[in-house]
């Protein structure tokens, strides 16, 4: 025990030196950092729990806003405005608004209460008009002798209601919902076993797309596997959601013949259209996709590797080795610059022609699994 | 082994069976269980029977799979029992001596 109080003393030294360091590079909420109306901003998030805002023209980290409770997982999602952005922290459990032009914390909701535990799996967003915030909500009472597991459900908060905001309305949804959207319509995306969307006015759901449960016979193709964590397309106005499949040319299992794929759905918010194909062949592993707003045959992917593929050719244009693994990536609205983050402490900044590395983006913490989202600024 | 005594009927089984040569080899996994199924790189292989589909190094995966319960017997749970373990901890490539492990209260 002595041992472990060391190490204590010793990475409790480091963080004040953490902080020392960063007040001196990065304001931490002193707002005196100029933001300008119609620029982007990246907003990211790491150890020890802070919100940074970074100038996407200079590439420099202008501002870490504190943010109360524990890290973990820090899914973000920005006002219309662009001027506050929300983050589900707290392992989870709670969501705080910041103003991104000065760390003024706008809005908080902490979703356990008494002894009912609740987890949102990264599930955040926000209507179109920004006036409510959703999160699904797993639910689990903790009785003395027991855990009591609730029906997970989609809950509606006022933006406006400021500090300590309650939700105000609930619906059910189903288990194993992860990354959530809104539609141009309002309706929200459910990232899924399938992909569902609800209309939070009513709690109406409607099927958008069978994934687990689509009906390709199984002795031809494996039910694809989504990975549905980190969000993005906000440049561009989509959901983006890639998945893994296997198609059987022999028998199941036989894999001298099997063909390994790679997949993706992709809605456009302000049409609701769906787009859900495979996309290359699998020969590498990318968490993320995300488009050329350019050209939307064109999707970037990011792991060990940043990789540029053709949606219509099904194959992949060009790959770039990464320094480390990367979960998540994003881009300008202006297709300049690609955008690599999560895992470690570095965002790799990339040509999105060439695929080569341009610059990096140093924070004083580790990403994890913490989104990477634009905000463009509006007055 | 000659510096070790067995002390109870399991362990002398376990003597047993190597003195007798029936334990089997340890050997890689041929299946990716999440990023990574143990906490200790190298007993793991990708989707391909290599390693270059794996998380490279494991202190850039470390946190992003403790934060999320992926490795829930490896590292402490900080979801619900251990939240602030290696919360202090900012950059684990770096710092990685500094994460500590977790012990039962002394009371």
């Amino acid at each position: 025990m002595k041992l472990t109080h060391l190490y204590k003393v010793s990475a409790m030294a480091l963080a004040l030196g953490s902080t020392a360091l960063l007040s001196g590079c990065a304001s931490t909420g002193s707002g005196d950092t100029a933001m300008v109306a119609g620029k982007e901003y990246l907003l990211t998030s790491s150890r020890p729990n802070l919100l940074h805002v970074v100038d996407v023209e200079t590439n420099q980290l202008l501002r870490s806003c504190k943010i109360p409770g524990i890290f973990g997982s820090n899914s973000i999602v920005s006002s219309p405005d662009g001027r506050i952005a929300y983050v589900l922290t707290n392992k989870w459990e709670d969501i705080y608004g910041f103003d991104i032009t000065s760390c003024e914390k706008v809005f908080s909701a902490k979703q356990s209460y008494k002894n009912v535990q609740i987890k949102t799996i990264i599930s955040l967003a926000l209507s179109p008009d920004g006036e409510e915030l959703y999160t699904v909500q797993n639910p689990v009472v903790k009785h003395a002798d027991r855990f009591e597991v609730q029906q997970p459900r989609l809950a509606v908060f006022n933006t406006a209601d400021g500090l300590d905001a309650k939700a105000k309305r609930f619906y059910p949804v189903d288990r194993r919902i992860t990354k959530i959207g809104t539609m141009g319509n309002g309706e929200v995306i459910l990232g899924g076993a399938d992909l569902k969307a609800i209309d939070p006015q009513t709690g109406d759901i409607r099927l958008l797309k069978k994934l687990q449960n689509w009906q390709r016979p199984a002795d031809k193709w494996v039910a694809p596997d989504a990975f549905a964590m980190q969000a993005q397309g906000e440049h561009v106005g989509e959901y983006i959601l890639p998945y893994f499949t296997i198609k059987w040319n022999g028998a199941p299992g036989e894999m001298e013949k099997a063909e390994f794929w790679w997949g993706m759905n992709r809605i456009d918010l302000a049409s609701g259209k769906l787009e859900s194909n495979e996309l290359v062949p699998f020969e590498f592993i990318f968490f993320n996709l995300v488009t050329d707003p350019n050209n939307p045959d064109i999707v970037y992917g990011a792991f060990n590797n940043l990789s540029k593929h053709s949606v219509g050719q099904q194959k992949t244009l060009a790959t770039e080795d990464l320094d480390h693994t990367y979960y998540t990536i994003n881009m300008t609205r202006d297709g300049s610059r690609l955008y690599v983050g999560g895992t470690s402490s570095d965002i790799s900044i990339h040509d999105p022609e060439t695929l080569k590395k341009v610059g990096s983006i140093q924070l004083p913490g580790d990403m994890s699994t913490a989104d990477m989202r634009i905000a463009r600024l509006r007055n | 082994m000659k510096h070790l005594k067995s002390f109870n009927k399991k362990a002398q089984l376990l003597d047993k069976a190597v003195t007798d040569g029936n334990t089997e080899d340890v050997v890689a996994m041929q299946t990716v269980v999440g990023c990574t199924s143990t906490n200790d790189p190298g007993w793991e292989v990708d989707p391909f029977g290599g390693l270059g589909s794996l998380c490279q190094p494991m202190e850039s995966d470390l946190y992003g799979c403790a934060d999320a319960c992926w490795w829930p017997a490896q590292v402490p749970d900080t979801m619900s029992t251990h939240p602030g373990w290696s919360q202090d901890v900012a950059k684990a490539n770096e710092d990685w001596r500094q994460i500590d492990s977790v012990f039962p209260d002394e009371d």
